[in-house]
């Protein structure tokens, strides 16, 4: 399970201002706050304290607010940040530990990164900006344009390698970002709210094609985002971010359905739970279900407890019956009855 | 949303109660001045007749305990004119010059009347005769000088009049003007509390020691015939400005004497790179340099500066100045050769480190607006004269903007491209040969145009320390005031100066397009 682990981030600080470390010495001897170190030391808190780990092949949300220290907090993983205190393992190996050429050898090789404003390179054509990653490395003119041409077809941008970038779309260019971070076929991808800056319509396309994207080359993302909903679509664990704190992770039907506290309850307040909440989540057992109803359910409709609540409510407006859950074995299991659904989706249990 | 307000005709609504609020601005007279604000408010123009008698009557030491400095020097100097003006009347000596001299001439005539006697006395009939003569004029003179005194003093009393009406006028100036200003600053400071507020005894002792100090030392300057020295020329000898330019003279010449052999060097390497260039231009014949740089002028900037470049040519060779244009050409290319080729690095450090930019910023001030004269005469007495001290001098004057504009540009280089090409494993080298250089150019490019008319306009000046080309032809024009070779000459540089620059930014614009 261990080496599974992709990404891993242990008690990592940043604190921003000339006096950083002095700061972090007060914070760990005499445990004071954002405020007093603030007042004190005219330092910022960028990011207090994060542990996390991000396992192979999945997709890592961090949602946030916008100062929450999120985009902070993806740069430590490339050191684009330099951490104040903690410890960064990337791939089984300790980053704060790289030479500088070594750091450079990963960031080229194992990591590819989206921006939240494309980031570009404006005086080059699109395949050039592609490219870029592979030139960096030294790598010849025939190879860098057949790999660009095909991270180009991954993202579905062919004919487009000559033009430059100001002369495409805000979705497209940051398809050619993605291409990018693609190019060098990087075990981990870092995207930085990549689809903020695109109108609703072109990021919920984005968004589409870069699950699909993602399904077929199982890239290990960790994907920042200030946007639940994002989070929720894309994020296989989610890690709710509150003034450089993680408050709290878990998958989405973890986080919406159980809430770690106020604040992450006022956002998931307003999503909508049909596809995140799951029949065994809020099915009776079908043996206290008999027990108390004694009703006869043998015509009650079956299906497996691992359906959305989505699912449920197609079945269910198909009959008077409440609906029989059954396991993968065809067992049955578990009764949703008509109140026991419409309170899952308002989010109760 | 609710609100208490009942709704109502706008021009119903009664006027804000703002007394407790001036009150607290103004410190003391708060009825008085809330009561003056309103009616300032009041009036659709902002000024309405309010007189305050406090400022009439103490004026610039009113205006300095209210905190309106501004109003203070106003009043202060209208006040000191006025003040000079009754001075000048009431016991200005205005007819002392002339009562001095028809005394002195009052004497003459005494003298020459005794001339005349004793000429008498000895039966010198003719000499008495042109004693007499001469004392007449004397007399005459000496009557004039006594009437003209006479009118100066009359006058005196027409300027103590005219003083005494001015300074009614002043006063009630003051009075008129003081509560639409406090208005005015109460306004200002209803937004920002750090306007000055209240009444202030401190600035107004202050505003009335500035005040006595700067008229009683006005009123002698021009009250009295002859004012004490010290108030007129300022009190010092020259005998430091001489001792300090000896001591800067005397480390000039150990520098150039010590460290001969480097500027020596420098002088060596900058002739060897403009040999180069002038043999290139001057050397090959000039059909050939024509044609290359007429093509130039079309690949690089189109037909229309093409021809203009041609007819520019053809007037430069036409009037006999082709040899001496080319050999400024050459100098102002070694010149911003130069500067290009030192410039560029040192922007990018720039761009890089703050801390050094603000080292080289007053350096870079001082190089480009220093007069050019100035520095010429320590080039002189390091590099002595002729043509490498003169391409030295166009750089001082070229070396900044290239240096600017390149620090400029690649500072204003997108932040997060620079971060992309980082988190993609690019070193710094590859950054700034792939990213910001590139990104800069247009930045760049404006700056080697500047650099390059910079260097033009000093090269014409560097004749001075005989570094010969168009400039030399300007100066002798100049000194012999030989009006129509000064301006053939003036327009060969002129000339010069427009197809380089037109070709130059036809290239700046080339590449604009192809970024």
């Amino acid at each position: 399970m261990k080496d599974d682990v992709v990404i891993e981030l242990k008690n990592a600080w940043k604190i921003f201002g000339t006096k950083a470390d002095e700061a972090m010495q007060a914070i760990e001897t005499a445990g004071i706050g954002k405020t007093e170190v603030l007042e004190q030391y005219g330092a910022v808190v960028g990011i207090a304290d994060v542990s996390f780990n991000v396992r192979r092949g999945e997709i890592f949300c961090i949602m946030g607010l916008s100062g929450s220290g999120k985009s902070t907090l993806v740069r430590h993983v490339n050191r684009l940040i330099e951490p104040t205190s903690g410890e960064i393992w990337l791939l089984g190996q300790d980053v704060m530990k790289l030479s500088p050429s070594a750091l450079r050898e990963v960031r080229a090789k194992r990591i590819g990164m989206v921006f939240q404003h494309m980031a570009l390179l404006p005086h080059r054509s699109v395949r050039d900006n592609v490219a870029y990653p592979l030139e960096i490395r030294g790598e010849s003119k025939a190879r860098r344009w057949n790999v660009s041409q095909h991270a180009l077809g991954l993202v579905g941008l062919e004919g487009f390698e000559d033009r430059f970038p100001r002369e495409l779309s805000g979705g497209m260019q940051q398809r050619v970002g993605l291409a990018r971070a693609l190019a060098c076929d990087p075990d981990v991808l870092l995207m930085d709210e990549p689809f903020s800056a695109l109108d609703p319509l072109i990021r919920r396309q984005l968004q589409d094609q870069f699950m699909a994207l993602s399904e077929q080359l199982h890239k290990t993302t960790l994907f920042i985002t200030h946007d639940l909903d994002e989070a929720i679509r894309l994020g296989t664990r989610i890690a709710i971010m509150k003034d450089g704190r993680i408050v709290q992770i878990g998958t989405p039907e973890e986080i919406v359905t159980n809430p770690a506290d106020d604040y992450v309850r006022d956002f998931v307040q307003n999503i909508s739970k049909l596809k995140l909440i799951y029949a065994h989540t809020i099915q009776v057992p079908i043996g206290d279900y008999v027990a108390a109803a004694g009703e006869d359910l043998s015509l009650s409709p079956r299906v497996s407890q691992d359906v959305d609540l989505d699912h449920l409510v197609d079945v269910a407006v198909t009959t008077n019956q409440p609906i029989v859950t059954t396991d993968e074995a065809g067992t049955e299991i578990g009764v949703v009855s008509k109140d026991r659904l419409l309170q899952g989706i308002k989010g109760g249990k | 949303m609710e609100t208490n307000v009942e709704i109502q005709s706008v021009d119903e609504l009664p006027n804000l109660d703002i007394s407790e609020s001036v009150t607290e601005f103004t410190g003391t007279s708060g009825k008085y001045y809330a009561h003056e604000f309103g009616r300032v408010q009041e009036s659709s123009s902002g000024y309405c007749w309010t007189f305050n008698l406090g400022s009439a009557l103490f004026g610039p030491l009113w205006a300095t305990a209210r905190g309106l400095w501004g109003l203070f020097w106003v009043f202060s100097v209208l006040e000191l004119i006025v003040i000079v003006m009754i001075g000048l009347g009431s016991w200005g000596d205005l007819g002392s010059d002339q009562f001095a001299r028809a005394e002195k001439l009052a004497g003459n005539y005494e003298r020459m009347m005794d001339r005349v006697e004793s000429a008498i006395e000895q039966g010198d009939e003719e000499g008495a005769a042109s004693f007499r003569k001469r004392a007449d004029g004397l007399l005459k003179a000496q009557e004039k000088a006594l009437a003209q005194a006479k009118e100066a003093e009359a006058g005196a009393t027409r300027i103590f009049v005219a003083g005494l009406i001015l300074l009614v006028l002043v006063k009630v100036f003051e009075g008129l003007v003081a509560n639409i200003a406090y208005e005015r600053q109460y306004t200002r400071w209803r937004t920002d509390k750090k306007v000055r507020s209240g009444f202030n005894w401190s600035n107004g002792i202050l505003g009335a020691v500035i005040v006595s100090f700067v008229y009683v030392v006005t009123l002698m300057r021009f009250t009295s015939g002859n004012p004490p020295e010290i108030i007129t020329e300022f009190p010092i000898d020259n005998t430091i400005y001489l001792q300090i330019s000896a001591w800067i003279d005397y480390w000039f010449d150990i520098a150039s004497r010590n460290f001969a052999f480097l500027f020596l060097g420098i002088s060596r390497t900058i002739r060897i790179i403009l040999d180069g260039v002038e043999t290139l231009l001057v050397g090959t014949p000039w059909p050939v340099v024509m044609v290359v740089i007429i093509i130039f002028a079309y690949r690089s900037a189109g037909p229309r500066v093409a021809i203009f470049t041609a007819a520019a040519l053809c007037y430069l060779a036409v009037f006999g100045f082709w040899q001496k244009s080319m050999a400024t050409v050459a100098l102002l290319g070694t010149a911003s050769f130069l500067c290009i080729a030192i410039g560029i690095p040192l922007g990018v450090w720039f761009a890089r480190s703050q801390r050094a930019y603000a080292f080289a910023r007053p350096v870079l001030d001082l190089m480009q607006t220093l007069p050019s004269f100035v520095y010429l005469i320590p080039i002189i007495a390091f590099f002595g004269t002729g043509k490498p001290p003169g391409i030295l001098a166009s750089m001082i004057f070229g070396l900044p903007p290239i240096i600017r504009l390149t620090a400029l540009g690649i500072r204003e280089v997108p932040k997060d491209v620079v971060e992309a090409a980082r988190a993609f494993g690019a070193t710094d080298m590859q950054i700034l040969r792939g990213i910001e250089v590139p990104l800069a150019t247009p930045s760049i490019m404006a700056g080697v145009n500047q650099t390059i008319m910079m260097c033009l306009s000093l090269v014409v000046i560097a004749a001075l320390i005989d570094a010969k080309g168009l400039g030399y032809d300007v100066l002798v024009a100049l000194q012999y005031a030989a009006k129509g070779q000064g301006i053939l000459a003036g327009i060969a540089i002129l000339f010069c100066a427009i197809v380089i620059d037109r070709v130059v930014q036809g290239r700046f614009k080339d590449t604009e397009k192809g970024g």
